[in-house]
Protein backbone atom coordinates (compact mmCIF):
# COMPACT_ATOMS: atom_id res chain seq x y z
CA UNK A 1 0.00 0.00 0.00
CA UNK A 2 1.21 3.54 -0.71
CA UNK A 3 1.53 6.35 1.56
CA UNK A 4 3.02 9.53 2.60
CA UNK A 5 5.83 8.67 5.06
CA UNK A 6 4.25 11.23 7.72
CA UNK A 7 1.29 8.74 7.70
CA UNK A 8 3.32 5.82 8.65
CA UNK A 9 2.57 4.57 12.12
CA UNK A 10 5.49 4.66 15.08
CA UNK A 11 7.74 1.46 14.69
CA UNK A 12 6.76 0.44 10.93
CA UNK A 13 8.64 -0.08 7.90
CA UNK A 14 8.41 0.38 4.30
CA UNK A 15 10.41 0.97 1.37
CA UNK A 16 10.41 4.49 0.08
CA UNK A 17 8.99 4.78 -3.86
CA UNK A 18 8.95 8.32 -4.23
CA UNK A 19 10.37 11.65 -3.42
CA UNK A 20 8.54 14.94 -4.72
CA UNK A 21 10.63 16.90 -3.61
CA UNK A 22 14.14 18.13 -3.64
CA UNK A 23 15.03 14.21 -4.29
CA UNK A 24 19.41 15.73 -3.84
CA UNK A 25 19.02 17.01 -0.55
CA UNK A 26 17.65 13.48 0.69
CA UNK A 27 19.77 11.31 -1.11
CA UNK A 28 22.98 12.68 0.04
CA UNK A 29 21.52 12.23 3.37
CA UNK A 30 21.30 8.28 2.70
CA UNK A 31 17.42 8.00 1.70
CA UNK A 32 16.88 6.47 -1.87
CA UNK A 33 14.30 5.46 -3.68
CA UNK A 34 14.32 1.72 -3.00
CA UNK A 35 15.55 1.99 0.38
CA UNK A 36 13.78 0.19 3.71
CA UNK A 37 12.99 2.88 6.20
CA UNK A 38 11.56 2.33 9.87
CA UNK A 39 9.15 5.49 11.47
CA UNK A 40 11.86 6.18 14.61
CA UNK A 41 9.87 9.23 15.90
CA UNK A 42 6.95 11.49 15.12
CA UNK A 43 6.75 14.54 17.30
CA UNK A 44 3.70 16.07 18.49
CA UNK A 45 3.16 19.51 16.92
CA UNK A 46 4.15 19.15 13.32
CA UNK A 47 7.41 18.18 15.03
CA UNK A 48 10.10 16.38 12.66
CA UNK A 49 9.91 12.99 11.52
CA UNK A 50 12.84 10.71 12.46
CA UNK A 51 13.02 7.72 10.63
CA UNK A 52 15.96 4.85 10.56
CA UNK A 53 17.70 3.46 7.61
CA UNK A 54 19.91 0.86 8.14
CA UNK A 55 22.75 2.31 10.43
CA UNK A 56 21.04 5.73 10.55
CA UNK A 57 18.91 7.86 11.77
CA UNK A 58 17.48 10.90 9.79
CA UNK A 59 15.30 13.24 10.62
CA UNK A 60 13.28 15.66 8.32
CA UNK A 61 10.49 18.40 8.72
CA UNK A 62 7.05 17.28 8.91
CA UNK A 63 6.71 18.67 5.01
CA UNK A 64 9.03 17.23 3.78
CA UNK A 65 7.83 13.54 5.28
CA UNK A 66 4.70 14.70 3.88
CA UNK A 67 6.36 14.31 0.38
CA UNK A 68 7.74 11.27 0.24
CA UNK A 69 5.97 8.29 -0.61
CA UNK A 70 6.39 4.74 0.92
CA UNK A 71 5.17 1.31 0.34
CA UNK A 72 4.09 -0.55 3.17
CA UNK A 73 3.51 -4.39 3.46
CA UNK A 74 6.29 -5.40 1.29
CA UNK A 75 8.27 -7.53 3.94
CA UNK A 76 11.14 -6.47 2.47
CA UNK B 1 43.07 29.20 12.41
CA UNK B 2 41.80 32.86 12.01
CA UNK B 3 38.15 33.50 11.02
CA UNK B 4 39.59 35.70 7.69
CA UNK B 5 41.53 32.93 6.81
CA UNK B 6 38.79 30.50 6.48
CA UNK B 7 36.53 33.29 4.92
CA UNK B 8 38.69 34.42 1.91
CA UNK B 9 40.47 32.23 -0.72
CA UNK B 10 42.48 29.37 0.90
CA UNK B 11 46.07 30.86 1.30
CA UNK B 12 47.55 27.67 1.08
CA UNK B 13 50.80 26.68 2.01
CA UNK B 14 52.74 26.59 -1.89
CA UNK B 15 54.93 23.27 -0.49
CA UNK B 16 54.17 19.93 -1.83
CA UNK B 17 51.13 18.05 -2.72
CA UNK B 18 47.64 19.67 -0.72
CA UNK B 19 45.58 17.19 0.49
CA UNK B 20 42.10 17.94 1.07
CA UNK B 21 39.87 15.75 3.84
CA UNK B 22 36.34 15.39 2.65
CA UNK B 23 33.58 13.67 3.82
CA UNK B 24 29.94 13.58 5.59
CA UNK B 25 29.92 14.75 9.16
CA UNK B 26 31.30 13.14 12.11
CA UNK B 27 32.79 10.12 9.79
CA UNK B 28 36.17 10.88 11.86
CA UNK B 29 38.25 13.31 9.43
CA UNK B 30 39.51 15.70 12.43
CA UNK B 31 40.73 12.01 14.44
CA UNK B 32 42.28 10.91 11.11
CA UNK B 33 43.93 14.44 10.44
CA UNK B 34 45.33 14.36 14.16
CA UNK B 35 46.77 11.02 13.79
CA UNK B 36 48.61 11.92 10.50
CA UNK B 37 49.97 15.66 11.13
CA UNK B 38 50.40 15.34 15.16
CA UNK B 39 48.11 18.21 15.42
CA UNK B 40 45.28 19.16 17.96
CA UNK B 41 42.25 19.70 15.64
CA UNK B 42 39.14 19.43 18.04
CA UNK B 43 37.47 15.84 17.94
CA UNK B 44 34.13 15.19 19.12
CA UNK B 45 31.23 12.69 18.88
CA UNK B 46 29.10 15.48 17.54
CA UNK B 47 28.54 16.43 13.87
CA UNK B 48 29.22 19.75 12.68
CA UNK B 49 32.34 20.16 15.47
CA UNK B 50 34.57 21.41 12.46
CA UNK B 51 33.27 24.88 10.86
CA UNK B 52 36.43 26.03 9.30
CA UNK B 53 39.33 24.44 8.01
CA UNK B 54 42.50 23.48 9.59
CA UNK B 55 45.84 22.66 8.00
CA UNK B 56 48.79 20.54 9.31
CA UNK B 57 51.66 19.07 6.94
CA UNK B 58 53.33 15.27 7.23
CA UNK B 59 56.50 13.94 5.43
CA UNK B 60 56.13 10.56 3.91
CA UNK B 61 58.71 9.33 1.45
CA UNK B 62 60.30 12.00 1.27
CA UNK B 63 57.11 14.07 -0.08
CA UNK B 64 55.73 16.64 2.03
CA UNK B 65 52.07 16.81 2.16
CA UNK B 66 49.91 19.68 3.50
CA UNK B 67 46.37 18.36 4.79
CA UNK B 68 43.96 19.97 4.92
CA UNK B 69 40.95 19.05 7.22
CA UNK B 70 37.30 20.26 5.60
CA UNK B 71 34.56 20.89 7.69
CA UNK B 72 32.29 18.06 7.20
CA UNK B 73 29.33 17.75 4.29
CA UNK B 74 26.80 15.49 2.74
CA UNK B 75 26.98 16.54 -0.53
CA UNK B 76 28.55 19.52 -3.02
CA UNK B 77 25.40 21.19 -2.94
CA UNK B 78 26.08 23.73 0.14
CA UNK B 79 23.40 23.60 2.46
CA UNK B 80 24.79 25.59 5.59
CA UNK B 81 27.97 27.63 6.07
CA UNK B 82 29.99 25.03 7.21
CA UNK B 83 29.14 22.97 3.72
CA UNK B 84 30.36 26.14 1.76
CA UNK B 85 33.71 25.97 3.18
CA UNK B 86 34.06 22.83 2.22
CA UNK B 87 32.66 23.33 -1.23
CA UNK B 88 35.12 26.74 -1.47
CA UNK B 89 37.86 24.89 -0.73
CA UNK B 90 37.06 21.91 -3.58
CA UNK B 91 36.97 24.72 -5.73
CA UNK B 92 40.25 26.70 -4.46
CA UNK B 93 42.21 23.96 -4.41
CA UNK B 94 42.27 22.01 -8.36
CA UNK B 95 45.74 20.48 -8.04
CA UNK B 96 44.53 19.33 -4.51
CA UNK B 97 44.61 15.43 -3.85
CA UNK B 98 41.30 14.74 -2.29
CA UNK B 99 41.19 11.84 0.74
CA UNK B 100 37.75 11.05 0.83
CA UNK B 101 37.06 9.94 4.41
CA UNK B 102 33.66 6.93 4.67
CA UNK B 103 32.02 5.77 8.11
CA UNK B 104 32.54 1.87 7.70
CA UNK B 105 29.08 1.67 9.31
CA UNK B 106 27.60 4.46 6.75
CA UNK B 107 29.45 3.52 3.48
CA UNK B 108 26.54 4.23 1.04
CA UNK B 109 25.94 7.88 2.21
CA UNK B 110 29.26 8.37 2.04
CA UNK B 111 29.91 7.27 -1.19
CA UNK B 112 26.91 10.19 -2.37
CA UNK B 113 29.61 12.54 -1.83
CA UNK B 114 32.33 11.04 -2.83
CA UNK B 115 31.09 10.22 -6.77
CA UNK B 116 30.13 13.72 -6.41
CA UNK B 117 33.78 14.48 -5.70
CA UNK B 118 35.28 11.70 -8.21
CA UNK B 119 32.53 13.64 -10.57
CA UNK B 120 35.29 16.79 -10.45
CA UNK B 121 38.16 15.01 -11.58
CA UNK B 122 40.47 15.33 -8.88
CA UNK B 123 42.72 12.74 -7.77
CA UNK B 124 40.86 11.06 -5.09
CA UNK B 125 41.70 8.06 -2.32
CA UNK B 126 39.52 6.52 0.09
CA UNK B 127 39.88 6.12 3.69
CA UNK B 128 36.76 3.87 5.46
CA UNK B 129 37.48 5.29 8.81
CA UNK B 130 35.89 3.31 11.92
CA UNK B 131 36.47 0.16 10.91
CA UNK B 132 36.43 -0.84 14.71
CA UNK B 133 32.91 0.46 15.06
CA UNK B 134 31.71 -1.24 12.00
CA UNK B 135 33.62 -4.43 13.92
CA UNK B 136 32.09 -4.22 17.10
CA UNK B 137 28.55 -3.59 14.94
CA UNK B 138 29.32 -7.34 13.02
CA UNK B 139 29.25 -4.85 9.70
CA UNK B 140 32.24 -6.01 7.26
CA UNK B 141 33.25 -3.80 4.36
CA UNK B 142 35.09 -5.70 1.10
CA UNK B 143 37.82 -3.20 0.75
CA UNK B 144 38.93 -4.71 -2.26
CA UNK B 145 35.94 -5.00 -4.28
CA UNK B 146 35.09 -0.99 -3.34
CA UNK B 147 38.53 -0.55 -4.61
CA UNK B 148 37.73 -2.46 -7.86
CA UNK B 149 34.82 -0.76 -8.35
CA UNK B 150 35.72 2.92 -7.89
CA UNK B 151 39.06 2.05 -9.26
CA UNK B 152 41.17 4.68 -6.93
CA UNK B 153 43.09 3.49 -3.71
CA UNK B 154 40.78 2.54 -0.75
CA UNK B 155 42.22 2.03 2.83
CA UNK B 156 40.58 0.79 5.39
CA UNK B 157 41.56 3.04 8.73
CA UNK B 158 40.48 3.37 12.36
CA UNK B 159 42.04 6.80 13.34
CA UNK B 160 41.10 6.49 17.65
CA UNK B 161 43.49 3.26 17.29
CA UNK B 162 46.24 4.32 14.75
CA UNK B 163 45.31 1.27 12.56
CA UNK B 164 46.09 1.54 8.89
CA UNK B 165 47.10 5.25 9.00
CA UNK B 166 50.20 4.18 8.15
CA UNK B 167 48.77 2.67 4.70
CA UNK B 168 46.59 5.21 4.06
CA UNK B 169 49.89 8.20 3.93
CA UNK B 170 52.12 5.06 1.93
CA UNK B 171 48.56 5.35 -0.43
CA UNK B 172 48.64 8.84 -0.80
CA UNK B 173 50.80 9.19 -3.84
CA UNK B 174 49.27 6.82 -5.55
CA UNK B 175 45.81 8.70 -5.86
CA UNK B 176 44.04 8.60 -8.60
CA UNK B 177 41.49 10.61 -10.83
CA UNK B 178 38.43 8.30 -10.77
CA UNK B 179 36.62 7.26 -14.49
CA UNK B 180 33.11 7.96 -13.64
CA UNK B 181 32.01 6.35 -16.83
CA UNK B 182 34.25 2.96 -16.28
CA UNK B 183 32.37 3.02 -12.08
CA UNK B 184 28.82 3.22 -13.96
CA UNK B 185 30.34 0.30 -16.12
CA UNK B 186 31.72 -1.92 -13.33
CA UNK B 187 28.47 -1.80 -11.36
CA UNK B 188 26.43 -2.98 -14.60
CA UNK B 189 29.23 -5.65 -14.43
CA UNK B 190 30.53 -4.97 -18.05
CA UNK B 191 33.77 -4.44 -16.98
CA UNK B 192 36.46 -4.65 -19.88
CA UNK B 193 39.05 -7.07 -18.73
CA UNK B 194 42.47 -5.64 -18.10
CA UNK B 195 45.14 -7.51 -18.93
CA UNK B 196 47.92 -5.83 -16.47
CA UNK B 197 45.40 -6.18 -13.50
CA UNK B 198 45.11 -9.73 -13.63
CA UNK B 199 46.82 -11.42 -10.68
CA UNK B 200 47.69 -8.86 -9.29
CA UNK B 201 46.43 -8.26 -5.17
CA UNK B 202 45.19 -5.23 -5.97
CA UNK B 203 46.75 -2.27 -4.51
CA UNK B 204 45.46 0.32 -5.90
CA UNK B 205 48.57 1.53 -7.23
CA UNK B 206 48.65 0.73 -10.86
Amino acid sequence: MLIKLSDLPFGERAVVREIRTSAHDLNCMGLRIGKELKMVTKQPIKGPVVVLLGELEIAMGLETAELIVVETGTDA
Amino acid sequence: MTEEKAKGNADLPEKGTTVLMLGNPNVGKSALFNRMTGANAIVSNYPGTTVDFTSGTFIEGGHTYTIIDVPGTYSLEPRDAAEEVAVRMLRDSPDATVMIVLDATKTDRGLYVALEVMERGMPCIVAVNMMDAAHEKKITVDIAELQRILGVPVVSTTATSGEGVRDLAEMLRKAKVADIGAIAQRLRGEEQERESVRGCGGCGGC
